[in-house]
């Protein structure tokens, strides 16, 4: 569902240019979990934006669901992201001043579904995810592991086949981030198409599949799990064996 | 469709800018509103004819110094000059200029004696060339005839047998029935007996903020005055061209008196009205920058929230905004903020307007005014909120994952 050929991106500020994404190919399948790790700076975020069409790439060619997205205007990006994409942010990016509620209600208006599909899914998806009693709270009133839950819910209520998170556990204690991890796995075998980064190789190891960015190039894990460059912890290794094991 | 719902419960958990800007609004519109109003009423009183061809009309002092002055002599001849001159129509002596300010008023009543309710009304002596030096159109009656004419000496507190007065003044007189004042008689000076011979349509009164601007009557004397005055109606387009010519004739055909004062009846208009025109101005002017300081204000908010929801915009716009979107959310946004000004502030300008009417006997406010002032601050506010939702739609989806 997902396929880049040579695709690189490049910033440029001032007079430095940074090449954040090089020579990158991948294909990605439909029902996939696939965790993206590697050093800071090394790309990971621009690729996940790249793959969630928050930003364009620089050169080759990306395709999502056989479309060429480079070649499509704001607009129609915006309608794929809406009705395609979720996404999870490492900081939740709840909207302060909507309560759970309208949170979850924001993508589904852009959808533009009546207030009754709207109410329903909201409900659901918040009922999913534990927080249906909650739906009046403000975020704040929340804990960490409560609100990306919400954030989860707000991401799966426009029912995306494709859901991209950005370290979605890099803010929570490891016991939350255990119990997001859960629910993530919950939602791929549902069927959503997922692509994780994350700096925490243990729930790295957990997804079907591993990818490894540094300096911008991508290199498959999945294959060579024990490579020298992982510190592997004992968690990890005890993942990675049931991962193998698939 | 719209998010009028959201967009007012996020307003209401950040309310206290928006609040300050629905104030400042409200006090524009309710400041704008009646300030347009006095305009109006300023444009209007000015717009009110003089019932004079004022285009073609100027008047001149005579100012005599010699002694044994054969007044009524030199007036004849003076009359004679000026008529003769070609390119003047018309011309007479007159004791006061329409729109000049000064001039004398009387009181006229239907009975005679003291303590009857007398109407003020403005007095103009002319003699039978009046109404037409003036330009005045006559409508009942007829103009005075050269029998009518008296010699008013320099003593005199008689008045003449005949008058003839304006419509608004035989409407005072006779409610409802203007042409029944035709033919009656009634008292000047409580008790000296005036017949109405005729009534001209319009004929303002010196004072342009009387009450009784439009009452004014013509009596027919020549009036024995060390200091008179001559008004003169030349064809169209010659009076610039005569006023010299006419003060040099009269200067030298007499050189017991200087001519003094040449003016013409648009300057003294323009002077009549000029405190009006200066007030229109400043209204005007604070009308602009009041609705220039909503402007700026609607800008600031719009350009200090927008900054500090940098994140949420990039994520509603991960989440699948489009640009039209996230641009619509702060129209909307302002639409309600403006709403909540429009609506204190039409209560403002109508409570302003009772207590402006109240004080001064305005007529009140039209409704329409206030419509158009409410659609034109809804305007401001969509104009000026325009270029910050303009900034906030060119906010990159990737401030989402970027920034912290
Ligand atoms: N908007 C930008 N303008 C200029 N350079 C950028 C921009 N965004 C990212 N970069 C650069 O691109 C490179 C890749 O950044 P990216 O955010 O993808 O890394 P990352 O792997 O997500 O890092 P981290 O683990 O710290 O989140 C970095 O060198 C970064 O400085
Ligand atoms: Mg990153």
């Amino acid at each position: 569902m997902l396929l880049m050929k040579q695709l690189g991106k490049v910033f440029h500020t001032g007079e430095v240019s940074t090449h954040a994404l090089r020579e990158v190919d991948l294909e990605v399948q439909e029902g996939d979990f696939v965790s993206v790790t590697g050093p800071s700076g090394s790309g990971k975020t621009t690729f996940l934006n790249i793959a969630g069409l928050l930003e364009v790439a620089s050169s080759g060619l990306f395709l999502l669901d056989g479309e060429n997205v480079n070649q499509q205007s704001d607009s129609q990006r915006s309608k794929m992201r809406n009705q395609k994409i979720g996404f999870i942010f490492q900081s939740f990016n709840l909207i302060p001043e909507l309560n759970l509620f309208d949170n979850v209600d924001v993508p589904l208006r852009y959808r533009g579904f009546d207030a009754k599909e709207r109410k329903r899914r909201i409900e659901q998806q918040l009922e999913l995810v534990g927080l249906a009693s909650r739906m009046k709270h403000l975020p704040s009133q929340l804990s960490g592991g409560q609100q990306q839950r919400v954030a989860i819910a707000r991401a799966l209520a426009t029912s995306p086949r494709f859901l991209l998170a950005d370290e979605p556990t890099g803010n929570l204690d490891s016991q939350m981030a255990q119990s997001v991890m859960a629910l993530l796995e919950d939602i791929n075998r549902q069927g959503t198409t997922i692509i994780m980064v994350t700096h925490d190789h243990g729930l790295a190891q957990r997804a079907k599949r591993q990818i490894l960015i540094k300096d911008g190039r991508v290199s498959e894990l999945t294959a060579t799990l024990h490579e020298p460059l992982h510190i592997v912890s004992p968690s990890a290794t005890e993942h990675s064996a049931k991962v193998a094991g698939v | 469709m719209f998010e009028l719902g959201p967009i007012f419960r996020a307003l209401l958990r950040q309310k206290v800018g928006a609040i300050l800007i629905a104030l400042q609004i409200a006090l524009t519109l309710s400041i704008m509103v009646n300030a347009i109003f006095m305009m109006q009423q300023r444009s209007s009183q000015m717009a009110r004819p003089s019932g004079l061809d004022e285009a073609n009309l100027f008047y001149l002092s005579n100012t005599v110094f010699g002694q044994n002055y054969n007044h009524e002599a030199a007036l004849a001849d003076d009359l004679r000059l000026i008529r003769g001159i070609p390119g003047v129509v018309n011309a007479t002596q007159i004791n006061a200029i329409p729109l000049s300010g000064g001039g004398w008023s009387m009181g006229l009543q239907h009975k005679a004696g003291e303590g009857e309710n007398s109407i003020g009304v403005a007095v103009y002596m002319v003699d039978d060339h009046g109404i037409n030096t003036l330009g005045l159109e006559l409508i009942a009656g007829e103009n005075f005839q050269l029998t009518d004419i008296e010699w008013r000496p320099a003593t005199s507190v008689s008045w003449p047998a005949r008058a003839i007065v304006s419509q608004a003044m035989a409407e005072s007189l006779y409610p409802g029935a203007y042409q029944s004042a035709l033919g009656k008689t009634v008292y000047i000076n409580q008790n000296e007996a005036v017949q109405i011979s005729g009534i001209v349509k319009t004929l303002q009164a010196p004072w342009n903020g009387w009450d009784g601007v439009e009452r004014s009557m013509l009596v027919p004397f020549q009036m024995e005055t060390r200091n008179s005055r001559y008004i003169i109606r030349t064809e169209p387009g010659r009076r610039d061209e005569l006023m010299p010519i006419i003060e040099k004739a009269l200067a030298e055909s007499d050189k017991n008196r200087i001519i003094r004062n040449v003016t013409s009846l648009e300057d003294t208009r323009e002077d009549s009205y000029r405190s009006h025109n200066a007030l229109n101005k400043i209204l005007l002017l604070v009308i602009v920058i009041l609705t220039l300081i909503t402007a700026f204000g609607i800008v600031g908010l719009a350009m200090f929230s927008i900054n500090r929801r940098r994140r949420q915009i990039g994520t509603r716009r991960a989440l699948g905004a489009t640009q039209l979107q996230v641009m619509r959310y702060f129209m909307l946004e302002n639409f309600l903020i403006s709403t909540l000004g429009v609506v204190i502030g039409a209560i403002a300008a109508v409570g302003l307007n009772i207590w402006l009417v109240s004080k001064f006997e305005l007529a009140p406010l039209e409704p329409q005014l206030l419509v158009v002032g409410v659609l034109a601050l809804y305007l401001v506010g969509q104009l000026a909120v325009f270029y910050p939702a303009r900034k906030a739609a060119a906010i990159s989806p990737a401030t989402a994952t970027r920034s912290v």
